[in-house]
């Protein structure tokens, strides 16, 4: 098993969702996403700046990795490793088993663990909110891979630099849609720009029932689940062996 | 959280892999960064890395398309499973390099609603861009393993030459050879490989009877057949060649070891058992929907478009639903828990589920009493139903009546008909309510009686009458809920749960089944499952079930050339290969019932079934009906996909005195064509021609278009023209001189004749057919589509092969990857625009009439609760009890693998091996861990694979899922010309369940375990037992 992978899956089992909250803080538009001291100006954004943002509904998620696959084809993602994964689980929940399907991927914190503890200034937040590696300063140390509290990072080791999801920067601005979004079978991808109010993206996290993954941690991420904390921390007990939709719909 | 487990399951992870470049070396690192970093740079940050160059950009603001030049984004057909999705490929045009696969706008298998099909190129591009958000509702996709299909491209173990084999069958050794040669030796025949004589195809095309005494069999031309897999957009260009052209009945596609269970079940069900009707959900508008034996989410046809639509039903839409299935998948998420459920049950008993259902359904009058009560179509249609069924029509129930068994008609009564006694214009009788009294189905305005069971005067007789629902009824009270509940192991009062919930929906409820349903009992497990969509009179209704949408015909007799006819076809006659035609009409038959003793036959005949791919091989090794002379296998692999026929013939299948010619038609050497004597490399995905259609579930007219983005890596023929199965069908029926093809082997709309010369002879007229079909052609091609798509190296051709008029249509078609009737025409008010109109069959005198040739009785014509069977009729735990083997086996379907594609080694890393599942308590009882080797033995055979303990398999159930435990396609290194590939040890793991399949243990001859009826290869619930290895 690749480390990425395994952590990866570590994650997932350590992750607080029972702190989840509603309306989570990260939702601050552009604007509290300051670029890091050591960043340039990202080039090809045209103002007034966007922040970029993900919803993934998780309700949509069908677990085919679609996205997976299309991220690794799009951006050349070395043998065993991935910017983006489902991580598939079966829980056992008082008798009763489901299946969890879990897209992960950089979450672009607004407050970013990563980007303080690159020692050459190579990461770093540009001004639409994409956290992104800057491969000529990077030198490889795995800091920020360290850091990432989301295992979201990996040393691409065919260049031997820090890699990651940039939500695909070199798409977005082309005008198109990162890969695994344009490919999502179930739709449960969202992207677009949270500085815009019109947004679907904006829409739906102003609803105030997304969640962040580890919240606790006051990363600020900006990709945002829907439907993960009412499946993952609902009260399950006296869940009816016999099942009917309409009567357990209200029960849920 | 608590007693909450986390369990991983599903996509298990892969190799090892580097982690970190290692700390030692970080502070020297740290200071060339630095020193890097104050270096002077010009131009932004090198912030994408490897990531590709955008095919094109989109003005955000504006939607304005700036294409890059160095792209082209062309409008094919995903080849991964047998959904044929359309896609969007990305070719880099200076390397010809597939760079991703994403979905095709216009095609409703990849996008909903999809893109309007009078949309440009140009749009089609903005259509799934960020311009205005529009490719979030317009995304268009593919699912994870078409995303990884151009893998295939640079497979190392693609073939590209032709071969002959050196040495023994099977000894993977190969010589490569011409074209020329490969088309010379198989046409002349001769001593091929030092073992004697060979009969080419120029000997073999003898219509002389293939034995005078049993001319029912048909001529020897016969004894020459064709295995392929399904429809990929070719499979009428291959008919031409072996059933219009040389004149053989054998022509047989994969269905027998896929589904073919379930579509004859349905077909049973829908009132025709060799074409197979069958019907899906309307996803888009369902409220409740049963799935027994399929999960939409995670497998079955079409794949993603199932998905897509239960991922919106169940989050935006009104759509709850069950999954009943042995193994939880990914058809169930705890994101969406209050709208839809996994129930387990117990493999190889759909059937008592169903049954329970329709028992309860009756006993608490819970079915569509006015839908079922309309004897004939137009009362059914003053009855507002959108369909209608046979649940009055009378059943001749006379034990000992010359007729018994069969549906009463009019002519029974005596009266004059129209056309043929008991043909199809002969009128059912039923029973007029109120009156008593016999009348003709098509006579009554309005209702008939529902339950009859009674004596009438027929003829001068009095005898037994009883409507099809009484005899259904019968057959659903033969048992209790309770004792159904004890077979399938869902409570009775879930059952009962279901039941009513099932009917709490109006018609807006469905029961969808499929694969799942292969097992020893399968044909009457699907049919007691879809039955029970016409209790609620679903058919036809918008939120109900439907019929496909249809295509627009390509090869027939079209609108511009006639792809059909020709003079000197031939029309096969004959005996198939599988038996699927009554025994009763055999020499043997006759042979044996002079002599007393009629029954048994040599082997199971099947009467009621389609042409069996799954009794293919057995068959011909067996020599009965009659032994076959040359064997085309054209990408298909009954070795890897049949359970057992790995292990019954692979012995025969070496020797050639038992079939003396073998030809694959492959890109690839798989477990079949192992055994071949000649490989002829096919086109591969993307470098191939081909018009498919959805199989079902789109309910708008549609057709898939493939052409070739690439150059064939493919030798050439002496013409120059790539090696493909449609280059050697052509130089090998010009070689033995047939019709059909070469000089006016067809002829335009005008009669006049043309030359089938070439590959693109065919297609591109094909490609006419469609732009020209319906009312009104699709429009022109504009140069601007044709120069975005990439298809501007076809265009001389197109022109040189079509009329003036025609050739932009063509390439319209071409250019959008296929023509599509616009989405919004699917529905006609409440009901579906495209509409099945024969009678719902609740009692199928065609399965009711058949006999089992082995035992000599008949079949029951109504759904029933029966337990798996070998094909004497003996239970399947009559053989092997619980005793010796207390596990049952199933197959599952995988979310990423299919059956070819473990070469994709992105899709491998991610999901490197099929670990076999069971349930906790079984492995803590046979001390199991999670990962340890287990050995799974059955009466068929052992294999070792790993154990992943879950809850969300069945007790008592080990799952495999389908695709891995290759022992080709790279698993094992072939030597070709003195060069050895390599073993691709990786693409040999984990298992196949199909190697651990069972023979019938009631057959002397080779056979595989079938289904009595239908003649499926039964893959669920193999009797085994498990330990650790």
């Amino acid at each position: 098993m690749s480390e990425s992978r395994r952590n990866f899956l570590r994650a997932f089992g350590a992750m607080t969702v029972g702190a989840a909250v509603a309306a989570p803080a990260a939702a601050a538009p552009a604007a509290a996403a300051l670029p890091s001291s050591a960043a340039p100006a990202a080039a090809g954004t045209t103002a007034p700046s966007p922040r970029w943002a993900m919803v993934v509904d998780v309700g949509k998620c069908i677990g085919c990795q679609s996205c997976t696959m299309s991220c690794i084809y799009e951006n050349a993602v070395p043998e065993d490793s991935f910017r983006t994964i489902v991580s598939t689980y079966e829980v056992q929940e008082g008798g009763r088993t489901a299946m969890v399907m879990l897209p992960r991927l950089c979450n672009h914190c607004a407050d970013a663990p990563c980007i303080p503890v690159c020692p050459v200034g190579a990461t770093y937040q540009q001004a639409d909110g994409i956290v992104v590696v800057d491969a000529d300063r990077c030198v490889g140390c795995a800091y920020c891979v360290q850091a990432c509290p989301y295992d979201a990072r990996f040393i691409n080791h065919h260049t031997g630099k820090a890699d990651k999801c940039t939500f695909c920067a070199h798409r977005v601005e082309a005008g198109l849609m990162p890969a695994c979004v344009e490919t999502c079978v179930g739709g449960a991808r969202i992207f677009g720009d949270l500085a815009d109010p019109d947004s679907t993206v904006s829409k739906l996290v102003a609803k105030g029932d997304s969640k962040v993954l580890k919240p606790e941690l006051g990363t600020r991420p900006h990709v945002f689940y829907l439907g993960l904390d009412d499946r993952l921390t609902g009260k399950v007990e006296g869940e009816p062996t016999l099942w009917r939709p309409r009567a357990t719909e209200s029960h849920a | 959280m608590d007693r909450r487990t986390i369990l991983k399951s599903g996509v298990a992870a892969g190799g090892l892999g580097l982690f970190a470049a290692g700390y030692a070396d970080t502070a020297r690192k740290v200071v060339d960064g630095v020193v890097d970093t104050l270096a002077p740079k010009a131009g932004a940050a090198n912030i994408h890395g490897a990531s590709l160059k955008p095919e094109y950009t989109v003005d955000p603001v504006t939607g304005a398309v700036t294409p890059d030049p160095g792209q082209q984004v062309s409008y094919v057909m995903c080849m991964g499973c047998t959904t044929y999705c359309g896609v969007r490929v990305r070719v880099d045009r200076d390397t010809g390099t597939v760079l991703r696969i994403a979905g095709n706008p216009y095609h409703p298998l990849s996008s909903d609603p999809p893109l309007a099909p009078d949309a440009s190129i140009r749009d089609s591009f903005a259509a799934v861009s960020r311009a205005g958000e529009r490719g979030l509702a317009g995304r268009s996709t593919t699912c994870g393993r078409g995303s990884a299909m151009l893998g295939w491209m640079t497979s190392p173990y693609r073939i590209t030459q032709p071969l002959k084999r050196v040495g023994r069958r099977g000894g993977g050794e190969w010589q490569p050879i011409s074209f020329e040669q490969m088309v010379r030796e198989i046409a002349d025949g001769g001593d091929l490989f030092g073992e004697g004589h060979v009969d080419g195809l120029r000997a073999l095309r003898s219509f002389d009877p293939i034995d005078p005494k049993a001319p029912e069999l048909g001529p020897k031309v016969n004894q020459v057949g064709l295995l392929s897999s399904t429809n990929e957009g070719r499979e009428n260009f291959a008919r031409r060649f072996v059933q219009k052209a040389f004149g053989s009945l054998n022509f047989i596609g994969h269905g027998g070891y896929c589904g073919g269970s379930y579509r004859s079940g349905s077909g049973a069900a829908m009132g025709n058992v060799k074409t197979l009707p069958h019907a899906k959900p309307d996803f888009a508008n369902c409220e409740f929907v049963i799935f027994c034996g399929t999960a939409p989410a995670n497998a079955g046809n079409p794949f993603k478009r199932q998905a897509a639509l239960l991922a919106k039903g169940r989050t935006e839409g009104k759509l709850n639903y069950v999954v009943v299935d042995p193994v939880i998948g990914h058809s169930d998420s705890l994101a969406s828990r209050h709208r839809g459920r996994w129930i387990p049950i117990r493999p190889a008993t759909d059937g008592a589920f169903a049954m329970a259902l329709a028992r309860w359904i009756i006993d608490n009058a819970r079915y569509d009493r006015t839908f079922l009560e309309q004897p004939n179509p137009k009362a059914a249609a003053a009855a507002g139903e959108a369909g209608w069924c046979n649940a009055t029509h009378l059943v001749i129930a006379e034990p000992g009546h010359p007729r018994d068994g069969f549906i009463l008609r009019g002519s029974d009564l005596g009266l004059a008909i129209e056309g043929d006694t008991y043909g199809d214009k002969d009128p059912y009788v039923v029973v007029e309510p109120g009156s008593g009294r016999l009348v003709l189905h098509g006579d009554l305005a309005g209702p008939a009686t529902l339950f009859v069971d009674g004596r009438f005067a027929v003829g001068d007789t009095e005898i037994r009458l009883r409507s099809s629902f009484d005899l259904y009824a019968e057959s659903a009270r033969r048992h209790t809920l309770d004792e159904y509940a004890d077979v399938c192991g869902i409570p009775a009062e879930t059952l009962a749960g279901l039941a009513e919930e099932f009917t709490s929906h109006g018609k807006k409820a469905a029961v969808n089944t499929h694969g799942g349903t292969m097992a020893g009992n399968g044909f009457y497990n699907a049919f007691a499952l879809v039955t029970l969509n016409t209790l609620i009179g679903n058919i036809n209704v918008k939120g109900g079930t439907m019929a496909p949408g249809g295509a627009f015909p390509a090869e027939g007799k079209g609108p511009r050339y006639d792809l059909d006819g020709f003079p000197g076809q031939v029309t096969p006659k004959g005996t198939p290969l599988s038996r699927n035609v009554p025994y009763e009409r055999s020499s043997e038959f006759k042979r044996k019932k002079e002599a007393g003793k009629p029954y048994p036959a040599e082997a199971p005949w099947y009467p009621a079934a389609p042409q069996l791919g799954s009794e293919w091989l057995t068959s011909a090794l067996n020599g009965y009906p009659y032994p076959m002379k040359a064997l085309f296998v054209w990408n298909a692999n009954p070795i890897y996909g049949i359970p057992g026929l790995k292990g019954a013939v692979s012995e025969a299948l070496k020797d050639p005195k038992r079939l003396p010619l073998i030809v694959s038609i492959d890109p690839f050497i798989n477990e079949t064509g192992a055994f071949a004597d000649y490989i002829l490399p096919d086109s591969l995905l993307f470098e191939t021609w081909g018009f498919a259609a959805p199989w079902h579930a789109v309910p708008s007219r549609t057709s898939t278009a493939r052409w070739p983005v690439v150059r064939s890596k493919n030798a050439a023929t002496a013409d120059g023209e790539p090696i493909t199965m449609e280059a050697f069908f052509i130089a090998l029926a010009k070689a033995i001189g047939l019709p059909g093809f070469g000089p006016n082997a067809m002829t335009d709309a005008a009669g006049a004749p043309l030359a089938l010369d070439r590959p693109t002879d065919w297609f591109f007229r094909a490609a006419a057919n469609v732009a020209f079909a319906g009312q009104k052609p699709v429009a022109d091609a504009t140069d601007e589509d044709i120069d975005l798509t990439g298809f501007g190296p076809h265009v001389e051709a197109l022109k040189a092969t079509l009329k003036p008029e025609e050739w932009r249509k063509a390439a319209h078609v071409f250019t959008r990857g296929g023509r599509y009737q616009p989405y919004g025409q699917a529905y006609d008010g409440d009901r579906m625009a495209q509409k099945f109109a024969p009678a719902l069959t609740l009692y199928n005198e065609q399965v009711a009439t058949a006999r089992n040739a082995v035992t000599g009785k008949r079949h029951s014509g109504v759904p029933q609760w029966t337990p798996p069977a070998f094909s004497d009729g003996t239970p399947m735990r009559q053989v092997y009890g619980e005793a010796d083997w207390p596990l049952l086996l199933i197959s599952q379907k995988s979310v990423l693998m299919g059956a070819y594609t473990i070469g994709l080694d992105r899709l491998r890393g991610l999901h490197p091996e099929n670990p076999v599942a069971l349930h906790a308590d079984d492995a803590a009882r046979l001390g199991i861990r999670n990962g340890d080797r287990v050995r799974i033995a059955t009466p068929g055979g052992e294999v070792v694979g790993t154990a992943l303990v879950r809850h969300g398999v069945m007790r008592g159930v080990v799952a495999v899922e389908h695709g891995f435990g290759h022992t080709e396609f790279g698993a094992r290194g072939h030597r070709i010309g003195g060069t050895r590939q390599p073993d691709g040890e990786a693409l040999a793991a984990g298992i196949n369940l199909n190697d651990v399949g069972l023979s019938d243990p009631t057959r002397k001859d080779l056979s595989v375990w079938l289904d009595p009826v239908a003649g499926s290869a039964v893959r669920q619930g193999l009797p085994a037992r498990l330990a650790r290895a």
